[in-house]
């Protein structure tokens, strides 16, 4: 993660950003500690990366890149506003001894932002659920799954409001995920339910709520607002709902998954050890 | 019709990229066909498949493969054709593509351009000097040093040789020659070509042998002309010096064409109107004085229709119109190509094969002679659209013009 300390709306690059509409630094910022002590009580490790003046999205870490074990894929950023990150995430990583490996400049490519692997069991490895069209590029997927060697189902995200995948899909378990039909279309959202046997349908209002932008740490998942209908069925499958609400990061249309990139994923069919 | 190819990667049969990519295509009403389909073996394999896709336009296509681009399917690079300068007037560089006279298209700039005339046996030159690349074919001699001229196969797409009239249009002729047609019909389906060129404002063209004149077949040809069925006109010396003779002296090479005896003296009657002719200096001139008062060559003259009389080695005088430099006389009937949709190809042999290798193949051909070999010989030769019509062409005019102007 990465400390809102120069997060501000300094452009608009989605359609929740308004240049007039600027976040509050010191709520910011206390949203952000309580997220980290969120995530923190629910059993997860938090690092951070310093934030950088000048880049204010940087604190969406979420779109870094793409973790599989010891091997890290920079994005490639559709906007020239956000390339700036890259230099900084790929020096993060590279001092932790992960291997980099970039996609070609011709693709664009936003990290997990717009990649979520489900599923996968023992030999078999998860399949990464990549969306595509306003940020990432369709192109991108075949290699992704040619660095990573996951299988990749490209879904074309439908609406511009929800523009990355995790605004969309959220895996839950190995058998469960949330989705929200808004942002797909009906080839994406075939390709959902034939891959997830159990499936918590966002209505459009629960999704534009960012329902589907929540960090699952085990049993626990942490949202960024949670709606008694969702809660319920969350609970009635054995999760336990932490609501931590981040509007001040909503002005920039990003929620709780979009300011954390985790770093426990592996992908790709064959065992690989962790970070040296 | 447009077409393009595009290449689709990954996994692409369980994210049903595939099937979405072939449902937008047939939703924006265009076509496809699987050139290739290479499907990965297990789940973690990726696929690749090539489509290609046929629209109505290229504009048509040209949105649909940018809508096709989102989702991964990109355009394959078919080749640009390759353009090399000629280095010499009237010299092609070597490899260079050798024209059919089927509709072509070449690629430029990743554009796909029309060719402008299709005609068989000629380079193609590609001007750039417009606004978007525009291209023509060019006989040999009349390329230009610093011509850019397509060299190789690649990027150069000859459309299939399917005829054009369907088989609704003249199906009972389904051999291209033959003597045994039902001639009453033929004659009405080529007056209905004939109405068809007048109602669609395209042209007719005539080329004539001068067995048309000796058949007695002058006075139907003069009818069509004055009658506005005939637009253009390609024959040689003979003819027109026929046509002349006959109705000067009443005679066809010094044959009565009224009574079919030889005449006295009448083995020059030929020389002696070529020479007057030659006095006056031109057909034109020879009419305005009253030298020449009827027949096709008078009638063409007085309504303004062009004519190429081309030369041969073997013509007497000849008359002041014949162009006897044979490459002047085909470059000038291919000026008058733009616009013809239809030939009749009437009794002549080396003036129709000549006419035959300048035509597109759009170019609705019938090729009427006593001779089935003519009409061979022209398919031969690359008029593929050529349809035979064997019988005696004085009989075929005179019917022709019965249809045509009652």
């Amino acid at each position: 993660m990465c400390p809102p300390a120069h997060f501000e709306v300094a452009y608009e690059i989605n359609p929740w950003m308004h240049n007039e509409v600027h976040p509050d630094p010191e709520r910011a910022q206390a949203q952000w500690e309580r997220l980290v002590a969120a995530l923190r009580s629910a059993g997860a490790e938090v690092e951070t990366m310093d934030p950088v003046p000048g880049l204010p999205d940087l604190v969406f870490t979420a779109n870094a890149g793409l973790v599989d074990g010891d091997r890290f894929i920079p994005s490639r950023f559709r906007h020239p506003e956000r390339r700036g990150e890259t230099d900084h995430d790929v020096a993060w990583f590279s001092r932790r001894g992960y291997r980099v490996a970039w996609l070609p400049e011709a693709v664009l490519h936003e990290g997990a932002g717009d990649a979520l692997p489900f599923g996968g069991h023992g030999p078999n490895p998860p399949t990464l659920l990549s969306g595509y069209r306003f940020r990432s590029d369709a192109a991108s997927h075949a290699e992704v799954s040619r660095i990573t060697g996951a299988p990749v189902r490209p879904l074309e995200l439908a609406d511009p409001r929800l523009y990355h995948l995790d605004l969309v899909f959220c895996p839950l378990d190995d058998r469960r995920a949330m989705v929200a039909p808004l942002g797909l279309d009906r080839y994406g959202l075939k390709v959902v339910e034939s891959l997830v046997p159990e499936l918590l349908y966002l209505e459009d209002e629960e999704a534009l709520g960012f329902c589907a932008n929540s960090v699952v740490v085990g049993d626990r998942i942490v949202m960024p607002g949670c709606p008694a209908r969702v809660g319920d069925r969350l609970r009635s499958w054995g999760f336990e709902v932490e609501v931590c609400p981040v509007d001040e990061f909503l002005k920039a249309g990003g929620g709780c998954r979009c300011l954390t990139l985790a770093l426990d994923v592996r992908l790709g069919v064959e065992a690989r050890g962790g970070p040296a | 019709m447009a077409t393009e190819v595009v290449e689709l990667q990954g996994h692409i049969i369980d994210s049903l990229i595939l099937a979405k990519v072939l449902d937008l295509i047939l939703e924006a009403g265009a076509d496809y066909r699987l050139v290739e389909v290479d499907i990965g073996r297990t789940s973690s394999d990726t696929s690749a498949a090539r489509i290609e896709v046929t629209a109505s336009d290229d504009a048509v296509l040209a949105n649909l493969v940018e809508a096709l681009q989102i989702h991964g399917a990109n355009r394959v690079d078919v080749g640009e054709a390759e353009l090399v300068a000629a280095d010499i007037d009237g010299v092609l560089p070597g490899g260079f593509y050798s024209t059919t006279n089927l509709p072509t298209r070449v690629r430029v700039d990743r554009r796909w351009i029309e060719v402008a005339n299709p005609e068989m046996d000629c380079a193609l030159v590609v001007d750039r000097a417009g606004p978007g690349a525009a291209a023509r074919t060019v006989p040999m001699h009349a390329v230009r040093r610093g011509d850019l001229v397509v060299v190789g196969h690649d990027g150069v797409k000859v459309d299939s040789p399917d005829r054009p009239r369907g088989p609704a249009a003249f199906e009972f002729m389904n051999s291209e020659v033959s003597s045994e047609k039902p001639k009453a019909l033929v004659i009405q389906e080529v007056a209905d070509k004939l109405r068809t060129a007048r109602t669609t404002s395209t042209r007719v063209l005539a080329v004539c042998g001068p067995a048309v004149i000796h058949t007695g077949a002058g006075p139907a040809v003069a009818r069509l002309v004055a009658g506005g069925w005939i637009d253009v006109l390609f024959a040689g010396n003979g003819f027109a010096t026929h046509d002349i003779e006959s109705n000067v002296l009443g005679t066809s090479l010094g044959v009565s064409l009224g009574e079919g005896k030889a005449t006295e003296g009448g083995h020059a009657n030929h020389l002696r109107v070529i020479n007057e002719v030659r006095r006056h200096g031109s057909i034109a001139a020879a009419v305005e004085a009253g030298f020449i008062g009827g027949g096709v060559m008078y009638e063409c003259v007085r309504a303004g229709v062009p004519f190429v009389l081309g030369g041969s080695v073997r013509d007497d005088g000849p008359l002041p119109d014949v162009i006897s430099d044979t490459v002047a006389a085909v470059d000038a009937m291919r000026a008058l190509v733009p616009g013809v949709s239809v030939a009749l190809m009437l009794a002549s042999t080396l003036h129709a094969i000549a006419t035959g290798n300048i035509l597109p193949s759009s170019v609705e051909t019938y090729c009427v002679d006593i001779n089935q070999a003519v009409v061979t010989k022209l398919a031969d030769r690359g008029s593929h659209q050529a349809l035979g019509i064997v019988t005696d062409v004085g009989l075929f005019l005179g019917q022709l013009a019965e249809a045509l102007c009652p």
